[in-house]
């Protein structure tokens, strides 16, 4: 072993091992020539020039598309003459949530308005005996 | 009396319903169907017997809404998240008159508070309001729906209650444990 080798290793074993780095995991993917190109080409596009920093881009695109799924919002694509598409991807919208009501306009007067923040940041009521009953489950 | 509580359907019967009052039958029948399957404005769950599955016997609806922060009073804004106050309406609630004093409006309230906790969970609400007839008052006000202060005099009067008030009551109302 060279001896500035060996030197760093016995000065790497004497520090307190504290700052240890997380290791790193390796990511493999078996590409067909068509996705594989399809990389290619979105890396030159992007001007990447790891598939780290690819797949990292990647994932946080896809990370988020889920949180808003998640949240019962729609992905929406919108041109410069206005025109919508909305994204539909079937592995997103198992993600969604089954419960997406609709959303309606209120009209609050100031008073309301003012009466509802005190109730929403102030500390919750004690639940009644009808509303305990009518959660019962 | 076995009643199921589930979302509207088409072929639901509806054109008997009569809780006593126009706008909430005229509601049912004219237009829950549609506000529901063709411009979502807002979802109708009905209550049915299993006698007679498709004949609506109480019905509720329910949207969501959201306050934008920048509209409350600026001394309340600190204490809310940086964040438009998402909520729930219970826009109607009513039981078919026929029915009335069988427990119906308390099945159909607690499913509504029910599906509150769980919109809660999945996609975020503060609480849930509804516009109660004056003479309905004291009857939310029961399950701890509190008046909000404001409301025309004239008018139905707007309720609040808090989904951290539901979740405390959903954890002692666990008769599993």
């Amino acid at each position: 072993m060279p001896s500035a080798v060996k030197d760093k290793s016995k000065r790497a074993s004497a520090l307190p091992q504290t700052r240890a780095k997380a290791p790193k995991i390796k990511f493999q993917a078996d590409l067909a020539p068509s996705e594989d190109l399809m990389v290619r080409r979105l890396k030159a596009e992007l001007e990447m020039a790891s598939n780290s920093d690819f797949l990292a881009d990647a994932v946080a695109l896809f990370r988020w598309a889920v949180s808003e799924r998640k949240r019962g919002h729609r992905i929406v694509s919108e041109s410069t003459s206005g025109e919508r598409k909305v994204l539909l991807f079937p592995r997103l919208e198992r993600v969604a949530p089954e419960l997406t009501l609709p959303q309606a306009e209120i009209a609050w007067t100031a008073a309301e308005l003012e009466n509802l923040a005190a109730l929403a940041t102030g500390k919750p009521a004690e639940p009644t005996e009808a509303l305990i009953r009518a959660m019962r489950h | 009396m076995a009643v199921t509580i589930r979302r509207l359907e088409e072929f639901d019967e509806v054109e008997s319903f009569d809780c006593g009052d126009a706008p909430l039958n005229n509601y049912l029948q004219r237009h829950a169907w549609t506000n529901q399957q063709k411009i979502s404005i807002g979802v109708t769950y009905v209550a049915l017997e299993q006698a007679a599955p498709r004949t609506v016997l109480g019905y509720f609806s329910l949207a969501t809404s959201s306050v934008p922060r920048e509209r409350f009073p600026k001394k309340y804004v600190r204490g809310l998240p940086p964040y438009d106050l998402p909520l729930i309406l219970l826009a109607r609630l009513a039981v078919d008159k026929r029915f009335a004093g069988r427990g119906l409006g308390h099945a159909l309230l607690s499913e509504a508070l029910k599906i509150t906790l769980r919109v809660a969970d999945e996609v975020g609400c503060r609480c849930i309001i509804t516009d109660a007839y004056r003479d309905k008052v004291a009857w939310y006000a029961r399950y701890g729906f509190i008046p909000i202060e404001g409301s025309a005099k004239n008018g139905p009067q707007r309720m609040f209650l808090d989904v951290r008030t539901i979740r405390v009551a959903y954890e002692r109302g666990d008769t599993t444990r």
